[in-house]
């Protein structure tokens, strides 16, 4: 075939094409339903911020920026801010050692691995309504919680830091963030084993062998080869857990409610975003809510790829 | 190939811009959405009999209690308008979220539930079909609702955007094993907790709540208040208003009152039941509660204690019937909503011991004698001024801190408070 006929030339580009038709039909659907929910979405939202919005008419008069001023200006919103943000830089970091710690643990080639892995990962399967249903009760005065921390004999280590034998750990709003935060360390981080693990495994076995002929012990072998080698591992479980975190919503409305109650302390950007749509019935300023929201996302996920992004150093 | 994708991409964008997004210039004034007058009536006459069609009906359901006496209430009404066929659709989830929704894609049901809390939006914002051309036809009688319930669906314009389907009063219940002689006032009410205190096991003799929900009882009781009579400025900043807070938010320094989440409950209703509190201040909703969950325990109502104020004052809360501004059969919907709003549908409806009449002229329904009772005093307790749940939320946030910190400082509760009831005046 070396000399071009010029009907095998055709029939090869008709074939090309109709592979290409198949293609696009393929990415087709896929598409639409991406430029549809996602696009045009987030561009009808940038449309809808800078109107005074009603649900039946539209828009109703220009506002410009004055829903953003509105927004940035609000205490609740800066509270909101401040929750997320403390939020994610307490969370994401203790449910990713915990993750690290869990995956480690049941990688090692122990009796019953399977039945850890999965015990590990169960509060993850499990709906977080009906889980943080539970903590409610856990956390309660008069629950599971106070109950076992006073017969293990603790209540004069919790009273040393001022908590009663009835603290009400979610109801309190000093408290109350801080046991949230827990609550999704504990349902979060088998998700965040289950990835490590995967990571886990892509390490040879050779350059543990090689660390062990070079008289490596386990401690040193794991902060000089595994944590180094587990780079991409923590970028993605980083990036998947501040967008998580910076998008928290469900606990805190189920603990409390659309305000954020108690005072505050469970009010979150999402919630802050709920309560000014559905509550407040401020549609236009719930769309503004939420691309600000999307630029701290977005310069969250800049500032990870800065940080774990880049080729590793070895 | 990549041109005519970016085509259909482009074509798609203006597609859905042009037609999910009315112009800038259309818009209308308030409430002008979508044509309010009656069509069926016809020259002036209004004959409801001669009315035929469907009519759908939706609201949320709180209890199959709930859904069986509207069931009951609705079998009356076909028995009496047989041409009109009522399509019962209750709404799951989160009820102002769905109606959102409904609002904006325009499939909205013919009558629905309104609550009083975001009636006043949701008028403003034109979603309800103002009802005076219907009622001027029809002659339906209005002067029988309480006024503490109608006021709540009159928009700015006096214009009425609903009627009130029910109510409930706050009133004291309290354990008749612990109260042998229940408080007529404030001040016997204070006697009665310290000597209750530390006893029968209580964890409190009173569960409060932290915010106006209940506490606006007891603001008003005490002779404080929010808003001026005119409703135009506030009023909480004043001496008697602090007085009245700093009253209220002593109980819980001095150990008579709890909140019901730090005795471990989900709400007062189950302190009563556990008997972790004697004495509680809810509306008719307990009852069914009490039957179900706890009904061991003994209670009984009184109407709520008069205070320093010197005359008896509670609040109530209410929902209304409303018509939807794009509502396709309102005339079946009036028709509907006069039978369900009127003398002979409340009766049947409140029957069924869910609520109270909102009506004057409604038997009372048994042993509801001291909520209905308080009816014809009570003030809203909530929908009576725009962005009340904003001024609910600072005096609920100031409130807790201060009882969470034991600070026990009316001051910044109420300069809270102050700040968000003229901030949300002035929008």
């Amino acid at each position: 075939m070396t000399v071009a006929d010029p009907a095998g030339h055709s029939s090869r580009r008709s074939m090309r094409f109709s592979e290409a038709l198949a293609g696009y039909g393929f990415v087709a659907v896929p598409m639409v339903l991406f430029l549809l929910l996602n696009v045009f979405a987030f561009f009808y939202a940038i449309y809808i911020s800078v109107w005074k919005w009603n649900l039946i008419r539209g828009p109703v008069s220009f506002l410009g920026l004055q829903n953003y001023a509105d927004v940035l200006s609000d205490p609740t919103f800066q509270k909101a801010v401040e929750n997320s943000i403390y939020y994610t830089v307490i969370w994401v970091p203790l449910t990713m050692a915990v993750g690290l710690l869990l995956a480690v643990v049941v990688n090692q080639k122990i009796r019953g691995q399977t039945f850890f892995r999965a015990a590990f990962y169960f509060p993850a399967i499990a709906s977080s309504a009906a889980i943080t249903m539970l903590w409610i009760f856990m956390a309660a005065p008069d629950g599971l919680f106070n109950a076992v921390r006073e017969g293990l004999g603790l209540a004069p280590l919790f009273s040393l830091f001022g908590f009663g034998p009835n603290q009400n750990w979610l109801g309190d709003y000093h408290t109350a963030l801080d046991s949230i935060i827990l609550l999704n360390v504990w349902t979060t981080s088998g998700t965040f084993m289950l990835l490590y693990l995967a990571s886990l495994q892509s390490i040879s076995h050779e350059v543990y062998e090689a660390a062990a002929v070079d008289g490596a012990g386990p401690w040193q072998a794991f902060w000089h080869i595994t944590f180094p080698l587990l780079r991409p591992g923590h970028y993605y479980v980083a990036t998947v857990a501040v967008i998580g975190a910076l998008q928290v919503f469900d606990q805190a409305i189920l603990a409390g409610g659309p305000n954020g109650d108690p005072n505050n302390a469970l009010m979150f950007i999402v919630l802050y975003l709920y309560k000014t749509a559905f509550t407040d019935f401020n549609f236009s300023k719930a769309a503004a809510v939420g691309l600000v929201l999307f630029v701290i996302v977005f310069a969250a996920t800049l500032l990870q790829r800065r940080v774990f992004g880049g080729e590793p150093a070895w | 190939m990549r041109r005519f994708i970016a085509v259909l991409v482009a074509a798609f964008i203006v597609a859905s811009c042009t037609g999910s997004s009315p112009s800038p210039s259309s818009s209308a004034p308030s409430g002008a959405a979508g044509s309010s007058s009656p069509s069926g009536g016809g020259g002036g006459g209004w004959d409801p009999t001669s009315i035929s069609g469907p009519a759908v009906l939706s609201g949320w359901q709180s209890s199959p209690a709930e859904g069986n006496a509207l069931t009951q209430t609705l079998l009356g009404f076909q028995s009496t308008y047989p041409n009109i066929k009522v399509d019962y659709e209750p709404l799951a989830g989160d009820y102002p979220t769905v109606m959102a929704t409904k609002f904006a894609s325009g499939d909205v049901p013919d009558l629905f539930y309104v609550d009083a809390s975001y009636a006043g939006t949701w008028i403003d914002q034109g979603y309800l079909a103002p009802l005076d051309d219907y009622i001027q036809k029809s002659g339906f009688d209005t002067s029988q609702f309480f006024p503490g319930y109608a006021s709540i669906f009159k928009g700015a314009d006096g214009k009425w955007y609903g009627f009130p389907k029910d109510g409930n009063t706050i009133a004291m219940a309290y354990n008749t094993d612990i109260v042998k002689d229940p408080p007529k006032t404030m001040d016997d009410l204070i006697t009665l907790a310290q000597s209750l205190k530390g006893t029968n096991g209580l964890k409190a003799p009173l569960c409060l709540n932290p915010g106006l929900d209940r506490g606006l009882a007891f603001l008003f009781a005490q002779g404080g208040s929010l808003l001026s009579d005119d409703g135009k400025t506030e009023t909480i900043d004043s001496d008697a208003s602090k007085t009245a807070v700093q009253w209220y938010m002593d109980l819980f320094k001095n150990g008579l009152g709890m909140t019901a989440s730090d005795m471990g409950d989900g709400w007062c209703g189950d302190s009563l039941g556990k008997k972790n509190a004697a004495i509680i201040f809810e509306g008719g909703w307990l009852d069914p509660s009490m039957v179900s969950t706890y009904p061991d325990v003994k209670y009984a109502w009184n109407v709520m204690p008069t205070g320093s104020s010197g005359s008896p004052v509670t609040i109530s809360y209410t929902v209304s019937y409303s018509i939807g501004a794009q509502s396709k059969n309102k005339d079946e919907a009036f028709v509907l909503l006069s039978y369900l709003t009127g003398k002979e549908g409340m009766t049947k409806w409140t029957e069924g011991g869910v609520a109270l009449p909102s009506r004057s002229d409604v038997p009372t329904p048994q042993g509801k004698d001291v909520l209905v009772s308080e009816s014809s005093y009570a003030k809203p307790g909530s929908g009576f001024m725009p962005g009340y749940n904003d001024v609910q939320k600072a005096f609920q946030d100031a409130f807790t801190a201060q009882i969470q910190n034991k600070t026990f400082d009316a001051g910044p509760v109420v300069s809270a408070t102050a700040t968000a009831v003229t901030k949300a005046l002035s929008q």
